[in-house]
């Protein structure tokens, strides 16, 4: 009796304290969680000495110090200023003198600002963010101005200058060497030394490096797009205010769902390869990063842009910086507009070793065609680049075939099929009676129902499903010129798809974290994750696993050669340049399970292991500072990997023009198609699509391949060695074979070095005579 | 996949091609057009940025660059007049594109002038707006005349800041002035305002007017019509304008007397609805529904907010198409002779082909178009590819009545474009002239395009009817004494289910026998509920919810039946929850606030009894929308007013059932009822309101937690 009191008692008790309770579990839960952030949070913050005095420096500022030749080689020689701590490089061919850093002789110095001058005779320049305040922006130091603590040593083939930043206590050594005949500068990351709170995010190695006034006959070259160029002498139709041009080694640094994936800033920030040029008349330089890309990027500075100098550098990333979009806690939702930005940077510095190359090139080869023959020799000779073309190849045709496309119904979302299995061996018969019989081929679409980012199985019954797919690898296994890629996505994941039974994924531990431990995400119905790369990876193997059975069936792994970037998920931490590394796996593993892999875009890492690449981009992204996109790094890989353009021939507005750009960038022709109506198309997501009926393009795409094949067959799988624009509209491009071809987008014939070419169309000249 | 389609409609390009578009070559620069379900639709390149003018070239010493420009002009000979107004000048350059002259004023130096005119001899009119004046200068340079404010008692007290302005082939000098277009004659007279913008009704204004003292009227700004922004001359003599008109008149075609006699929308509607869902559509989810209906410009921006555009300059080519600048998301749109949108492209951006803030646009004698950037200080010259070159040679063949050759080209552009909405559209037109009506509403129906389908739909019902009528009517009697029975039979078993239940006391009521008790309300309202009233303990009250059920099911099939051209909505735009909300949401408010109302003045009516004649009040909008929506297949939008009466029996049935609930469960008087019925109605507001109020406030409770925690975590690193 007493018992059932006691336990009625309690009861009451609690009753009447309900909302107390449930106020005080909720605070609970949230001061455990809140314990629980901080703890992780604390593991990536930065500890700091407090007391820091600042020693006594040994650099003269007013010191103009000489240039003393520390080692030469057959090529050049290399020159240090002690007093400076910078260098200079002789051309010894035609004794050009390429300068490290702007001095009087190359521009009125006392005419600008004190931090501009300081900034052209900066050999290098730091970034530190001040890790004791909340929101401190990020300091720039000039080696000019504020290295006061200067320090070298003479090596064997060069020197080690230690740059000593003595206000933020920064300290950083570089090696300027000479090394296999090439002038080679590295930056070792265990002497780079922080001693206070000051956390150096980022650097500008050799920013003025051959920096050229107007009167130059030259341009930059840097890796917008394909290539990019800016003459010099074009400064005339520069904007009223210049802005400078700034890419990234592979994605944007920022790393931000949408600063990775959209096109918009991926085409805007990402480079393909970790070059930039100049060429200042009869010289020129190719400078490669050799060591550490992927964390480094190129800033272009066209002539305007507070100075009239031409000069362009790569910048370093030590850090990762993430912005903190912290809202103002009365603002309202959804009202970015009056969010406060905050600036957070990594615990440590990215531990990689940099080292770039500077290859010199003078005389007939100071131009952008001999630089990419230069760096495609390098790759070749590092392993960097393999060919999969082998000689006496057939020129291909790329398609590529939606297969069936989700639309969104009321109740049910229904997969309308667009092309089936047995269609596409419809259409290769059909290809083949008109002789086509080879093919790179990209499926995409051709996952079951409603599947999507990450699904990568099975194939949607509609169009044929495994058994489809088993007539489809017999069919290659006898028409072997074909070769097909099953398209799948192994970096993206949807939400919607976390709990598919067939390759659902975790949202917790599978995908990437930044440094601030949230996980980055994106999109709007439904979240958006990238996923930790080696998920990506044991992913991509468990899918090879499925296509065992299928050996004439290749991969073609979409975003793949545009999408790099690191994760701090703690179950497998990721550098940039790791997930690189993983990518290549990828495509390696690929291989070597006997699979044809292609991968989408042009990033350099996926060149060793590759069969085929699609989606790369033919321009650049066309900024107004951009004089003219260039096939940079399509003259690297041209002859080695057949490549298709992002811009299908379909989708043109004139396919004239369209062939001319594939055949100005060494592109395979490339048409999307389906057998069923394109109508099925609109406002779905491939309605970007608007036109693919097999019936209705099937004459041109024939026309374009015989015409390709007719008159380039003789120079697939040979080396674009040139590459030159003559005129408004007017192309020049050579082979290795001596071939040459004159272009023509302009709407009349044109005259050029004695020849006509026709309007929109083109002249072959085969080893000096017309064909 | 499938789950973010939908809003690939609703958000701009670039989010659509992060959301799933991956995997096609797609960018946010990619040119589109809108079409029937002002969806954009990628098309090729429509045009291409040859050239960009960053400074006027070396001419005697000038200032190269320009400093916020405000207007530009192509004039017949193709020379290009650029007034810069940031640095008090006109500059005039030749069609090779080379500065041949400089203008800073004949007399006085001009003062921040916004606007040219050029004439067909090269004389030009500049809007010396800072000066007040308009400034007529020869080919050379030197003064002719100038026009000040004209003396008119019509033109009010405001001061005369001219800044756009059109000189007819008559020598009126037509000068946007406010929310007119002013006319002055070569004299300097004031010859009239014309054109004057629809000022539009406004309900709070007019219940002002009628409530309000005068004196209170008094404090009342006066509201005024939208201005004029631009204003051009076409070849066809007529003028063209752009105007801050909100719903229509955006782009205006003015004939002689100054009445737009361009494409009107507004009074293209759908059926009559439900009055309710649809101000919830209208107004508080206008960012969420918009986007059916066409519209001058977008709806949406490149990030999917929801704007209203602005287009700051209007040019007409020869042929009459029109091509707009818009302001706040930097775009250029085209439209054809009637209206429809062919092409846009541009948005605001950092690369060449799109702008910061464009100014100004022009059209010159090849097509070209020139763009001026006010921000960016300099002009984009647009050369048109041969797709919407092609494009344009089929409207204006269209336009032109010649409809065999525009047959022609718009196969062509299909060869290039195979899902553009405008060619298919314009093939069903020709087919619909030559008479193929199958043919005619296969075409329109492909891009949803419900006028054209409309038309070749009753031609083609007729000439079927006509055929065939005797089968017709014999089947249409067939099917009507088959539903007749279907009727009586269902009536027959409703009245026997009523009976059952009455007189069965101690029993309760039967799921089945309650659906059919629920159909007794068709026919015998008052009794049935009456007979729910005396018999409240025994109803079943499961029956409500599959009663609701049922209604829903009715509503999504009929989405999935209806004929295309009355459809409210389509297929893939429909949202299955939406859908039960605007369904439920009147019945299931109704339930509580009419409780609520009742409880405290004297209803007998319990929670229960409300529940079960709320849902039955649903029976007949099932009843009217299941034939409906298969008799709709044989009507078209010419048919839509009857259909609508019919939609609308539906929600009148539903309100005279609770009407009747209402009375006769609580025992009220008639004119008590109708006191209660509103008290209740406004409940129903307090509850939608609370909900709203609660939603808000607790989203931001959360949103301060999450802030506060995320400070936590970055402050103390």
């Amino acid at each position: 009796m007493k018992g059932v009191t006691g336990a009625y008692m309690i009861k009451k008790y609690l009753k009447e304290r309900l909302g107390l309770i449930i106020f005080l579990v909720i605070a609970l839960v949230l001061v455990i969680w809140g314990a629980i952030s901080i703890s992780i949070s604390r593991k990536n913050a930065i500890t700091y000495k407090d007391e820091y005095v600042p020693a006594e420096g040994n650099v003269d500022f007013n010191a103009v110090g000489s240039y003393k030749t520390v080692v030469e080689n057959e090529k050049m020689e290399l020159l240090y200023n002690e007093a400076k701590g910078t260098i200079q490089l002789k051309d010894k061919a035609n004794g050009y003198l390429w300068k490290s850093v702007v001095d009087k002789e190359l521009y009125d110095l006392d005419g600008i600002n004190q931090q501009w001058a300081a900034y052209l005779q900066s050999i290098v320049t730091i970034s530190y963010n001040d890790l004791e305040k909340r929101d401190a922006p990020p300091v720039k130091a000039y080696s000019a101005k504020d290295c006061n603590d200067l320090s070298v040593e003479y090596l064997e083939n060069g020197v080690a200058v230690t740059y000593g930043f003595l206000t933020p206590g920064i300290f950083l050594t570089v090696e300027y060497v000479l090394e296999d005949g090439e002038f080679v500068v590295r930056i070792p990351s265990d002497k780079i030394q922080e001693i206070t709170k000051y956390a150096l995010t980022s650097m500008e190695i050799l920013p003025y490096f051959g920096a050229a006034g107007d009167d130059v006959d030259g341009y930059l070259l840097y890796p917008d797009g394909s290539g990019a160029i800016t003459r010099y002498d074009n400064v005339s139709n520069r904007p009223s205010s210049v802005k400078a041009g700034m890419w990234r080694t592979y994605s944007d640094k920022s790393m931000t769902y949408e600063n990775l994936v959209f096109y918009d800033y991926s085409d805007r920030y990402s480079a393909a390869l970790p070059i930039y040029g100049i060429k200042n008349n009869d010289n020129a330089v190719l400078a490669a990063f050799t060591k550490g890309a992927e964390n480094a990027g190129v800033v272009a500075y066209p002539s305007g842009y507070v100075v009239n100098l031409n000069h362009i550098g790569f910048e370093i990333y030590t850090r990762n910086v993430f912005d903190v979009n912290m809202f103002n806690v009365s603002s309202g939702i959804g009202e970015t507009s009056t969010g406060k930005m905050i600036q957070r940077v990594d615990r440590s510095l990215i531990k990689e070793d940099r080292e770039i190359r500077f290859f010199l090139l003078n005389g007939e080869k100071a131009n952008y065609s001999s630089m990419a023959a230069t760096y495609r020799e390098y790759l070749i000779e590092n392993g960097l680049l393999k060919g999969s073309i082998k000689p006496g190849d057939t020129l291909p045709l790329s398609l590529e075939f939606i297969m069936g496309v989700t639309k969104e119904g009321m109740v049910f979302d229904e997969y309308v099929k667009m092309t089936s299995f047995d269609d596409l061996i419809g259409i290769y018969n059909r290809l083949k009676a008109q002789g086509i019989t080879n093919t790179e081929t990209v499926l995409t679409a051709w996952l079951a129902d409603n599947a999507s980012y990450p699904i990568y199985w099975p194939a949607a019954k509609q169009i044929g499903g495994k058994s489809g797919l088993k007539a489809l690898n017999n069919y290659i296994a006898e028409n072997s010129g074909n070769h097909v890629y099953l398209q799948n996505d192994f970096i993206l994941a949807s939400s919607s798809n976390a709990s598919n039974l067939s390759g659902g994924f975790s949202e917790v531990d599978d995908v990437v974290y930044n440094g601030l431990n949230q996980a980055v995400t994106g999109g709007f119905e439904t979240t958006f994750y990238l996923l930790n790369p080696q998920v990506s990876y044991n992913r991509s193997n468990k899918f090879l696993n499925k296509i065992k059975s299928f050996p004439f069936l290749g991969v073609a792994y979409e975003d793949l050669g545009r999408i790099v970037y690191p994760d701090y998920n703690e179950n497998n931490v990721f550098t940039k340049g790791q997930t690189a590394e993983k990518w290549r796996e990828i495509l390696a593993n690929t291989q070597a399970r006997e699979h044809r892999a292609a991968a989408e875009g042009l990033n350099q890492y996926s060149f060793t292991n590759v069969d085929y690449l699609y989606n790369t981009r033919e321009e650049s992204f066309g900024l107004f500072i951009t004089d003219s996109a260039v096939p940079f790094v399509q003259m690297v890989i041209s002859g080695l990997i057949p490549y298709s353009t992002e811009k299908a021939g379909n989708l043109s507005y004139d396919l004239d023009i369209q062939k001319l750009k594939w055949i100005e960038y060494g592109a395979l022709p490339s048409f999307i198609l389906t057998y069923e109506d394109a109508i099925h198309l609109k406002e779905t997501g491939y309605d970007a699509i608007f036109t693919s009926t097999y019936d209705v393009w099937e004459e041109r795409v024939v026309a374009v391949y015989k015409e390709f094949q007719e008159n380039f067959q003789s120079i697939y799988g040979l080396q674009m060695t040139e590459h030159e624009v003559l005129g408004e509209g007017l192309i020049k491009i050579g082979y290795e074979n001596g071939t040459e071809i004159y272009l023509n987008y302009n709407k009349e014939d044109k005259k050029v070095e004695g020849q006509t070419v026709p309007q929109k169309g083109y002249l072959i000249i085969e080893g000096g005579v017309q064909g | 996949m499938g789950a973010n389609m939908k809003m690939l409609k609703r958000i701009g390009v670039c989010l659509l091609a992060a959301v799933m578009l991956i995997s096609t070559p797609i960018t946010a620069l990619a040119d589109y057009v809108t079409g029937n379900d002002s969806y954009r639709l990628p098309v090729p390149k429509a045009y291409n940025s040859v050239k960009t003018i960053n400074n006027i070239g070396e001419f005697e010493g000038e200032q190269i660059y320009f400093k916020d420009p405000q207007d530009l002009f192509v004039d017949e000979k193709d020379n290009l007049y650029i007034v810069d107004s940031g640095n008090n000048r006109v500059v005039k350059m030749n069609e090779e594109l080379k500065t041949v002259g400089v203008y800073y004023g004949p007399d006085k130096a001009f003062s921040k002038p916004e606007g040219i005119f050029v004439d067909s001899d090269g004389d030009m009119y500049i809007a010396d707006t800072g000066n007040r004046r308009i400034v007529h200068l020869s080919p050379t340079g030197a003064l002719v005349e100038e026009f000040t404010n004209p003396e008119s008692n019509l033109t009010g007290s405001a001061p005369f800041s001219p800044s756009k302005l059109v000189v007819s082939s008559t020598g009126y000098i037509y000068v946007v002035r406010g929310e007119n277009i002013m006319a002055i004659d070569g004299n300097g007279e004031f010859r009239g305002l014309y054109g004057q913008t629809n000022i539009g009704y406004n309900l709070t204004e007019a219940l002002l007017r009628i409530f309000a003292s005068e004196e209170q009227q008094n404090f009342i700004t006066k509201r005024l019509a939208s201005s004029y922004i631009n204003v051009t001359l076409g070849n066809d003599g007529m003028i063209y304008a752009t105007s801050m008109e909100r719903v229509e008149g955006e782009i205006k075609q003015l004939n002689s007397v100054g009445t737009n006699v361009f494409r009107k929308y507004k009074s293209v509607g759908n059926s009559i609805q439900n009055p309710i869902t649809n101000f919830i559509e209208k107004k508080i989810l206008k960012s969420v529904v918009a986007g059916n209906s066409f519209k001058f410009g977008e709806y949406f921006n490149d990030d999917g907010m929801y704007m209203e555009p602005i287009f700051r300059d209007i040019a007409v080519d020869n042929n009459g198409i029109i091509t707009v600048i818009e302001e706040l998301n930097g775009k250029v749109y085209q439209y054809d002779q009637e209206g429809n949108m062919l092409v846009a492209f541009g948005g605001l951006g950092e690369s060449t082909g799109t702008f910061s803030r464009t100014s100004a646009i022009d059209v010159d004698s090849k097509g070209n178009l020139f763009i001026l950037d006010r921000l960016n200080n300099n002009i984009q010259v647009f050369e048109p590819t041969e797709f919407i070159k092609l494009v344009h040679q089929a409207t204006t063949a269209y336009d032109a009545g010649d409809y065999d050759a525009s047959y022609d080209l718009w196969n062509q552009v299909l060869a290039i474009h195979e899902n553009y909405e405008l060619a298919h559209t314009g093939i069903a037109k020709t087919y619909y002239k030559k008479g193929e009506w199958k043919q005619s509403m296969e075409e329109s129906q492909l891009v949803h395009d419900r006028n054209v389908y409309t038309k070749a739909f009753d031609e083609y019902k007729y000439e079927v009817l006509r055929a065939n009528f005797v089968w017709i009517v014999l089947a249409a009697l067939l099917i009507i004494v088959a539903v007749g029975f279907l009727l009586v039979t269902l009536n027959k078993a409703a009245k026997k289910a009523y009976w059952a239940f009455l007189n069965e006391k101690g029993r309760k009521m039967g799921i089945l026998e309650g659906l059919k008790y629920s159909f007794h309300i068709l026919l015998h309202p008052i009794d049935t509920i009456e007979g729910i009233r005396y018999n409240r303990t025994r109803i079943n009250m499961i029956v409500p919810f599959i009663v609701f059920f049922i209604a829903y099911i009715v509503r999504i099939a009929y989405i999935y039946i209806v004929h295309f051209p009355l459809a409210s909505i389509e297929v893939e735009d429909a949202n299955m929850v939406f859908e039960a909300v605007k369904l439920f949401l009147v019945p299931i408010t109704w339930i509580p606030a009419s409780f609520a109302a009742t409880s405290i003045s004297d209803g007998e009516s319990k929670f229960q009894e409300i529940t079960f004649t709320s849902a039955i009040s649903l029976m007949p909008f099932i009843l009217i929308n299941t034939p409906l929506m298969f008799l709709s297949n044989i009507l078209s939008k010419s048919q839509q007013s009857w259909y609508g009466v019919f939609s609308a029996l539906a929600y009148v049935g539903m309100f005279l059932i609770l009407f009747q609930s209402m009375r006769i469960l609580n025992n009220y008087s008639l004119g008590k009822t109708i006191k209660m019925m509103i008290i209740s109605a406004c409940m129903m507001f307090v509850i939608w309101l609370v909900l709203g109020l609660f939603y808000v406030l607790s989203g931001r409770m959360l949103q301060f937690v999450f802030e506060v925690m995320k400070e936590f975590r970055l402050n103390i690193l």
